[in-house]
């Protein structure tokens, strides 16, 4: 499985220790402000709920988006957050936000699969916004639609831990040191987890001849 | 490409993989581009009322005399309450059962099948939950986590103390989501004890009660009988029958390193059997093996622990103050030090989690 046996194409994850550290401080520092969020939320305070979405919800649409559909995924962000919502007293340790809303939209995902009838393969296709605009560094809008329908579906073709660790860096624009704080992950984790899936993921998109899209597979989550 | 490839697998500060840093990779910009229209864009909607907001409402409208009285008349009843309990034992609150509900088949929990029509109920202690073949079922406790139970499972709930759970898994398979507090949670196996750090895990037993664990988020511990084993995401790690957890390795390790660290860990070899196997993994080692090579100083006997060291030192140069000499004697605040350094979690959470569960 190992894909580069060359020490020069491997991780180099132990090399940023000290850049490490300062990401655990402001995890750290970010953990404690979510904190005092969750238990104003926990008494009731709507505001802080919302400020809690506006901060993590980045986080559970790509969550979702490495499991279901796009268009559902956008559907599903609110419900998880109503579910969250309506189980924040269980949540003992208010600065573990992050690690349990991530788990709450894991198995949403989940239920959205085991419940779902229409069990047949699904396509993407960008916002109609998106490709009507132009904004794709490839100025024909539906060959990048395509292209990138395509590249979605190879990171959803990655095992778990890589494909939803690349979604949130490349589809979110969230930075690794933002995962690791948002997703309750260590940096060590998600640092690896970007590197490795980063790797497969190149080694698969050189693999697909250019422009077969093809059909895209429904993702096992 | 693989310009790119190299750029993005620098790591040392400048790496725009990681935090955007350093000379931008072309190929990640341009798959940023491509992506992008993807990206979450829905505003802030109205969330309902919470409940507990309601608790502290009546006190502004109450004047400062009413107010006062409210308050003597609770510390009378305060008091009195406890001149009642004096003496007598406080008896903790113990975790509920898990709920549970049917995903297919007629899963039972200790007689009673759970078909679809009565297709939930509750997991209490003492109680087992078993799958056949055609089964399955998930489990679900709002303070720890939730679990998919796969066809062919035997599930036990267990005594444990205040605040803590424990499943036995006498075979079968779960996937376990937990978002309790580290530690917490444990799943005994006929042969290793598995702790959640943190994390989501798949762990199976087979009849013969070997076993393997393979972690997708965050960490796991693995134990029995003095042998420890930590097993990040992406990484799995096996146990056998009278022998325990073996030395965990990431998943996408060598092919080469994973069969002949199986065979050192497992098999019935000769002294020359094993330290062949064990040349292999340290040949065949790389940076990420860094896991497999500090779990490997602990099980390498004296005469071996010498080369594991100089390998690992290679690969993941140990932290200052954690000397050669140190290690070779298996000093464990050097040990747990070196853990630290390789970037996976802190092993303090672990050192903490042995005192919280001596005994239980």
């Amino acid at each position: 499985m190992r894909m580069a046996a060359e020490a020069g194409d491997r991780l180099d994850w132990f090399g940023a220790r000290s850049g490490s550290r300062a990401v655990k401080e402001g995890s750290a520092s970010d953990a404690r402000d979510d904190a005092l969020l969750v238990e104003s939320a926990k008494a009731g305070d709507r505001a802080a709920f919302g400020l809690l979405y506006e901060r993590y919800a980045r986080m559970v649409h790509g969550v979702l988006a490495a499991r279901v559909p796009m268009g559902d995924a956008d559907d599903l962000v609110q419900d998880v957050f109503v579910m969250a919502l309506r189980r924040l007293s269980s949540l003992r340790d208010a600065a573990r936000f992050g690690g349990w809303l991530a788990a709450i939209a894991r198995n949403r995902a989940n239920d959205y699969h085991r419940h779902s009838v229409n069990a047949v393969e699904w396509s993407e296709e960008l916002p109609v916004s998106e490709r009507e605009s132009g904004s794709m560094s490839n100025p024909t809008g539906a060959g990048a639609a395509g292209e990138a329908a395509k590249v979605l579906s190879a990171i959803r073709s990655l095992p778990d831990a890589y494909k939803e660790t690349l979604i949130l860096r490349l589809v979110e624009g969230m930075t690794g040191p933002e995962i690791a704080a948002r997703t309750g992950l260590t940096p060590g984790s998600v640092r690896v987890n970007l590197h490795r899936g980063m790797q497969q993921l190149r080694e698969r998109l050189e693999r697909t001849p250019a422009g077969s899209e093809g059909q895209q597979e429904r993702s096992s989550s | 490409m693989s310009a790119g490839n190299k750029a993005s697998a620098g790591g040392t500060g400048n790496d725009y993989l990681w935090d955007g840093s350093g000379q931008p990779d072309p190929e990640i910009q341009r798959l940023e581009t491509l992506l992008r229209g993807y990206q979450h864009s829905g505003s802030t909607p109205e969330f309902p009322l919470v409940a507990q907001g309601r608790r502290w409402a009546f006190w502004p409208r109450m004047g400062l005399i009413p107010r006062l009285a409210a308050v003597a008349a609770a510390v009378v009843v305060v008091a009195a309450v406890g001149v009642i309990v004096r003496g007598r034992k406080v008896i903790p609150a113990v975790l509920t059962g898990w709920n549970v509900t049917q995903v297919a088949g007629t899963p039972r929990v200790g007689a009673k099948a759970m078909g679809a029509n009565e297709g939930s109920g509750q997991l209490a202690e003492g109680q087992t939950l078993e799958t056949d073949e055609g089964s399955q079922a998930h489990l679900t406790a709002l303070e720890t986590g939730e679990i998919e139970v796969d066809p062919g499972t035997r599930l036990r709930m267990e005594r444990a103390g205040t605040g803590f759970r424990r499943l036995v898994l006498d075979r079968g398979t779960i996937h376990a989501w937990i978002w309790a507090a580290p530690g917490k949670f444990v799943v005994d196996t006929p042969w290793a004890r598995a702790v959640d750090l943190g994390c989501a895990y798949t762990l199976h037993v087979d009849d013969s009660g070997a076993g393997l664990l393979r972690t997708s988020r965050g960490w796991v511990g693995f134990q029995s009988n003095g042998h420890e084993s930590f097993i990040p995401a992406g990484a799995a790690c096996a146990t056998r029958p009278r022998i325990g957890p073996g030395t965990p390795y990431f998943e996408n390790a060598p092919q080469a390193l994973r069969a002949a660290l199986a065979r050192f860990d497992f098999a019935d070899s000769t002294a020359e059997q094993r330290t062949d196997d064990l040349n292999i993994v340290l040949a065949e080692s790389h940076k990420t093996d860094a896991l497999t090579l500090w779990h490997l100083l602990a099980r390498a006997d004296e005469s071996q622990r010498a080369r594991v060291f100089d390998r690992l030192a290679a690969l993941a140069p140990p932290p200052a103050g954690v000397t050669r000499e140190g290690i070779l004697h298996l000093d464990r605040a050097m040990l747990d030090r070196w853990w630290n350094e390789l970037g996976f979690d802190d092993i303090a959470v672990w050192r903490h989690w042995e005192q919280e569960w001596a005994g239980k």
